[in-house]
């Protein structure tokens, strides 16, 4: 009778795991097309998105203008697709930034210890202590406005988060026999943290980076919107959103397009992340 | 003749914010001879994997001096230390664990090799050597650690602590870990290594059984000191301390 009660469990596992793989593969397709219409934004683009035409502005969406025009006359469709490069290629390259930062600082601190680890995780709590967008608002304005500036504001107070992963993790695996056997192999230092201590500890701190580029996407969008990103006329989602939230009523084009566009990008890479996670998560899995 | 290893008063004291201190190794010295297999006795908690962990430099010693050949070893760092570590290598008590989840066991086998300047093609050819020497198909080379029994992961444990071919292979509980029959496979290679490449061993165990055909002279320890010293025939016959009395009841 056992028997026959384990058999289902198994296979459900099984299921489940295949399932999960349908899944990524699923997400990292609609991820490619994503990516492949950011790369491309320019050249599939059908009108140029800066140029002006007063006498047909505010159009609603037709067959010659997908999205219609915005006041200026301009197509929202080449605005869209322009503005969603500017804001995924500068997301991700946020994205970039604060992993890597953030891994390294982790790990030195959680390998070495000592001052090094007191001091540099004292000012991740100084960028821990206060809320998060707030405090990126006040760097960007200090800073003045501009997309480099916003990333840079964004970076400064997300990148604690990743180092405080990779310390735990980098402790974890730190008192382990196998790196007491590297030492004893003569290594030195950096090389057992290339070798061993970097690839037993990153699976965590890749799941949380995927899962946060919805949400620096959305957050850097949210700095545009407040006038502290791109600046016009340089098309970027937040920024557009925020020259037509006047209109929303009367022009609501002007508005949803950029809103479904965010949207899109954001369920994309959360999925994604999502499904990332399951697909690495162990008891999903069995090592084979 | 002059000894290899010497171990003058080493002392470990564990002092943590907000802890009692706790010495855990408490003065211990010793002596170990080229070839000689020294056999540290002792029940868990009574330091001995300390002892192992400072001899190795893993550790760092509170007190007292480490010499390996005649040269002051106690608190020397990177370039120095490595080039110790030619000369001691370790075999550790959880076979599993000793080795990179994420590396195959020939690539652990080979780090040492690598480390010092042999070129891949080299090593890898080292490595398959290596594992037949213990008593492995070449093909262990390409499996990671848990992917093979406990018994074969610590014979691939012992290939890799012989790679560099040092002089002291400290063994800390290496058979405790494995059930019986591997246990004297293991201990049967162990012995014929020792053999064949001259090694001087230090073999921790809290089993005194098994130690007492494989030592030529034998340490008991209780709560960090050393509570008996002499053949393990001496101590098994003569015991002088109550500790080691009872000891030698509970294999009995």
């Amino acid at each position: 009778m056992r028997e026959d009660k384990k058999t289902p469990s198994v296979r459900k596992l099984r299921v489940r795991k295949s399932h999960i793989k349908t899944r990524l593969v699923l997400f990292l397709l609609l991820t490619a097309a994503l990516m492949l219409t950011v790369i491309f934004a320019q050249q599939i683009c059908p009108y140029d998105p800066n140029a002006q035409d007063t006498s047909i502005s505010l159009q609603p969406p037709s067959l010659e203008h997908l999205a219609g025009t915005d006041r200026f006359g301009r197509d929202m469709f080449s605005r869209i697709l322009v503005g969603l490069q500017t804001s995924v290629l500068s997301t991700l390259c946020l994205v970039v930034i604060i992993t890597v930062a953030g891994t390294a600082a982790g790990i030195l601190c959680g390998y070495y210890g000592g001052i090094l680890d007191s001091v540099v995780m004292r000012i991740s709590d100084v960028c821990l202590a206060f809320p998060g967008l707030v405090f990126a608002l006040a760097i960007a304005s200090l800073l003045g406005g501009g997309l480099h500036n916003a990333v840079f504001a964004l970076a400064v107070i997300s990148w604690p988060k990743y180092a405080r992963i990779a310390r735990s993790q980098t402790l974890s695996v730190k008192n382990t026999d196998y790196i007491s056997a590297a030492r004893l192999a003569g290594g030195n230092s950096i090389q057992i943290i290339i070798r061993h201590v970097l690839p037993n500890s990153i699976g965590p701190i890749l799941v949380t980076s995927m899962l946060d580029i919805g949400t620096m996407l959305m957050e850097l969008a949210g700095l545009s919107f407040l006038g502290l990103g791109a600046q016009p006329p340089t098309a970027e989602l937040g920024n557009m959103m925020s020259g037509g939230r006047s209109m929303l009523q009367t022009y609501p084009w002007v508005i949803i397009g950029p809103g479904i566009a965010i949207f899109a990008a954001v369920v994309i890479f959360n999925l994604l992340g999502d499904t990332f996670r399951d697909y690495l998560d162990p008891r999903n899995s069995r090592r084979n | 003749m002059e000894p290899i290893l010497t171990a003058d008063n080493l002392t470990k004291i564990f002092d943590e914010k907000g802890k009692e201190k706790f010495t855990a190794v408490d003065h211990i010295s010793f002596q170990l001879y080229p070839g000689e297999t020294l056999g540290i006795v002792g029940e868990s908690g009574s330091g001995k994997s300390t002892l192992a962990k400072m001899i190795s430099r893993l550790t760092d010693i509170t007190e007292g001096n480490l010499f390996l050949c005649g040269k002051e070893i106690t608190r020397v760092k990177g370039k120095a230390l490595r080039r110790a570590y030619e000369d001691i290598q370790m075999v550790f008590q959880s076979p599993a664990a000793s080795f990179d989840p994420r590396r195959t066991l020939g690539d652990g086998i080979g780090e040492s090799l690598r480390n010092h300047g042999v070129s891949k093609v080299n090593v890898q050819k080292e490595a398959v050597r290596l594992l037949k020497e213990c008593g492995l198909s070449p093909e262990f080379a390409d499996r990671y650690p848990h992917e093979v029994s406990g018994g074969q992961c610590q014979r691939a444990a012992i290939a890799r602590a012989l790679a560099i071919r040092p002089k002291i292979l400290i063994c800390d509980e290496a058979t405790s870990a494995l059930d019986v029959t591997v246990q004297q496979q293991i201990m049967e290679l162990l012995g014929r290594m020792r053999e064949e490449r001259e090694i001087a061993c230090i073999f921790i165990c809290h089993n005194l059984g098994l130690v007492q055909s494989f030592c030529d002279r034998l340490l008991v320890m209780y709560e960090g000191k050393i509570v008996e010293e002499g053949t393990p025939d001496e101590v098994i016959k003569n015991p002088r301390s109550d500790y080691t009395k009872e000891l030698i009841e509970a294999v009995l």
